[in-house]
């Protein structure tokens, strides 16, 4: 599903480059719920970032579902966001205006799916995550824990096959979190989905099937003891 | 495409904003009427006040100003004789001898205005056949006609110039006999009294001018011919719309002054727009870059942006037109020579509502453009 191909990535800073990655590869098969740890700083979301479309790498050769992700233009990529990947953010990133309703509908809203195809599948992906009866709430109206739900049922609606998580648990509490990695889980086991999970907490890390380390740009040996398939 | 209601919502995420938005457009858009308005009204009263078919006989050297001319009291009777193609009604020619002089009008209270009087004899009718009377009669001697919006040339109440209210023009005690319509001509905002109190009153033996109506608007040529030929008299003849026509490009710079005036205020108006759309565009940075990474182009939410400003001066431009509609729609402005009325026409609204749409488009693009360019890695983690 996804392969990393000695990809690099540096960004300008003023005089001198930075390089948060450096010639790193990665094989993640599809259905894999993965899990990156990592110190601050070390480049777990730049990575995220390249594996989701949101970026682009210096060099190097990112196939994802069968595409060279690593060349294509803006254009090109904003269209292949919205059919191949669900984002997940440490901070939810809900639109505060909109309901959770409508917020789930947005990545409908570029497709060419009815009112009502819409209308069904929002429904559907609200009741995945357990929040049917909150869907005419703002997120101002919702806890932190319910936020990220919604949050989840947006990157899950438009059924893209790759799932992308930054510290989704990382503002949570325990328990909230624990709901969050088992619907992940669930997702990969039951629908097939590939998942990206970048986490400081190591029982966080413990709900994916594989834990990989990045340390300064580069990936270290997983850690078996870590590995729950 | 983003939902109108995401739109529509955002404009309504900080209250005060969009108080000074919609009120900062409502202001630009009313200038913009305003101005457009007065100008347009004034255009409008100076170039229906001259018939084409009227021809000024004046002095030489008088051109600019009637007032100023001075011609003898018998050339009324020579025009009459020596110009040809003079319209006849009833065997009679239209030729009008006229005195027109600015002074003051009291009335009973003693409220004081100052405005165009012009001295005439009831041929004036056959001349100006745009006069009608309202009320009461011709004046008589000891007696004047008001135009319907002299009382606001004179900036005195409409009730001291009904019929038989007495007023006082300089010293001498006058009688109103009546009240006439010229529609949309300056004369609307004349006192018209008899030729003889005239000369009077302006301490005067000869005559402001002669108009004459022609047949024929083609028919100036003899006009003028006539003018020149006789030496004596030292005439110029002058077309009554070229007449006022060079009246209004004399008030040319007075409009161009207000045109200036109001599109300062606009430019001022549109950049202090994009400080407050800079403002609540950049408080979304993030959510703007999490659109993007859902999916949605640059150019999408781009649009919607644009439709947030756009709606926001719409609104203003609502505001503006309903303030135009009760403020200025309708009102009579005293100007040098008379008065006109604003009206708010169709395109003076069109004016408006095209202002609104480029402030909305205008105030939004650049910051638009300024808070979807950071690339969307560093736009996420803001
Ligand atoms: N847009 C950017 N411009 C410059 N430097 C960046 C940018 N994004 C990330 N970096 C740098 O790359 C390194 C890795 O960042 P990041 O991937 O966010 O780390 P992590 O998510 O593991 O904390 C950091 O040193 C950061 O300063
Ligand atoms: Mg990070």
């Amino acid at each position: 599903m996804i392969s990393c191909k000695s990809i690099s990535k540096s960004y300008r800073k003023g005089a001198n480059t930075v390089t948060p990655l450096e010639n790193l590869n990665l094989e993640v098969p599809r259905g894999e719920f993965l899990a990156l740890m990592g110190p601050s700083g070390s480049g777990k979301t730049t990575l995220l970032n390249l594996i989701s479309g949101i970026d682009t790498p210096s060099s190097g050769t990112l196939v994802i579902d069968g595409q060279n992700i690593a060349d294509f233009s803006r254009k090109q990529l904003t269209k292949w966001r919205s059919q191949k990947v669900g984002y997940i953010f440490q901070l939810y990133h809900l639109i505060p205006v909109l309901t959770a309703f409508e917020n789930v509908e947005l990545p409908l809203l570029i497709t060419s799916l009815s009112r009502a195809e819409r209308r069904a599948k929002v429904e559907e992906a609200l009741d995945l995550v357990g929040l049917m009866d909150r869907s005419h709430h703002t997120p101002a109206e919702l806890s932190g824990g319910q936020e990220q739900r919604v949050a989840i049922a947006r990157a899950l609606v438009a059924d893209p096959p790759l799932l992308v998580a930054d510290e989704p648990t990382g503002d949570l509490d325990r328990e909230s979190a624990n709901g969050i990695l088992a619907l992940l889980q669930s997702f990969a086991r039951e629908n097939g989905k590939t998942i990206v999970m970048v986490t400081h907490d190591a029982r966080a890390a413990a709900a994916a099937h594989r834990t990989l380390h990045l340390e300064k740009g580069v990936l270290l040996s997983e850690d078996p003891n870590l590995t729950s398939l | 495409m983003l939902p109108l209601t995401y739109a529509l919502r955002n404009l309504f995420r900080d209250k005060p904003r969009l108080a000074q938005t919609v009120g900062g457009s409502a202001l630009v858009v009313l200038l913009v009427i305003a101005a457009t308005a007065l100008n347009g009204g004034m255009k409008q009263v100076l170039s229906a006040s001259g018939s084409e078919k009227n021809i000024i006989l004046l002095g030489a050297g008088s051109e600019e100003s009637i007032q100023r001319s001075e011609v003898s009291p018998l050339l009324g009777g020579i025009a009459e004789a020596g110009v040809r193609g003079v319209s006849k009604t009833l065997g009679r020619p239209a030729a009008s001898v006229e005195i027109h002089y600015m002074t003051y009008l009291t009335d009973k209270e003693g409220r004081k205005g100052q405005g165009l009087f012009r001295g005439v004899t009831p041929r004036a009718l056959l001349v100006h056949p745009e006069v009608r009377l309202l009320e009461g009669a011709f004046p008589r001697s000891g007696e004047v006609m008001v135009g319907r919006l002299a009382w606001r040339k004179l900036g005195i109440p409409e009730a001291s110039l009904k019929p038989g209210a007495s007023v006082t023009i300089d010293r001498s005690p006058m009688i109103v006999s009546g009240v006439f319509a010229a529609p949309g001509t300056v004369m609307e905002s004349e006192v018209w009294a008899a030729l003889g109190d005239l000369h009077m009153l302006a301490q005067r033996q000869t005559v402001s001018c002669v108009v004459l109506r022609m047949d024929d608007a083609a028919n100036f040529p003899d006009a003028d011919l006539f003018a020149q030929q006789r030496l004596d008299l030292e005439l110029t003849a002058l077309r009554e719309s070229d007449y006022y026509a060079a009246l209004s490009s004399f008030f040319k710079p007075l409009r161009v002054m207000t045109w200036i005036t109001a599109g300062l205020i606009a430019a001022g108006a549109v950049f202090g727009g994009f400080n407050t759309l800079y403002a609540a565009f950049a408080s979304r940075i993030r959510e703007l870059a999490t659109l993007q990474a859902i999916g949605y182009g640059r150019g999408a939410i781009f649009l919607s942006l644009v439709q947030e400003s756009l709606i926001a001066c719409l609104a203003g431009t609502l505001v503006a037109s309903a303030v135009a509609l009760f403020l200025l729609d309708g009102r009579t402005i005293p100007f040098s020579i008379g008065a006109f009325t604003v009206s708010v026409t169709p395109q003076v609204a069109l004016a408006g509502l095209v202002t609104g749409i480029l402030l909305g488009i205008l105030g939004a693009v650049p910051p638009a453009i300024r808070c979807l360019r950071p690339p969307l890695p560093k736009a996420l983690r803001s």
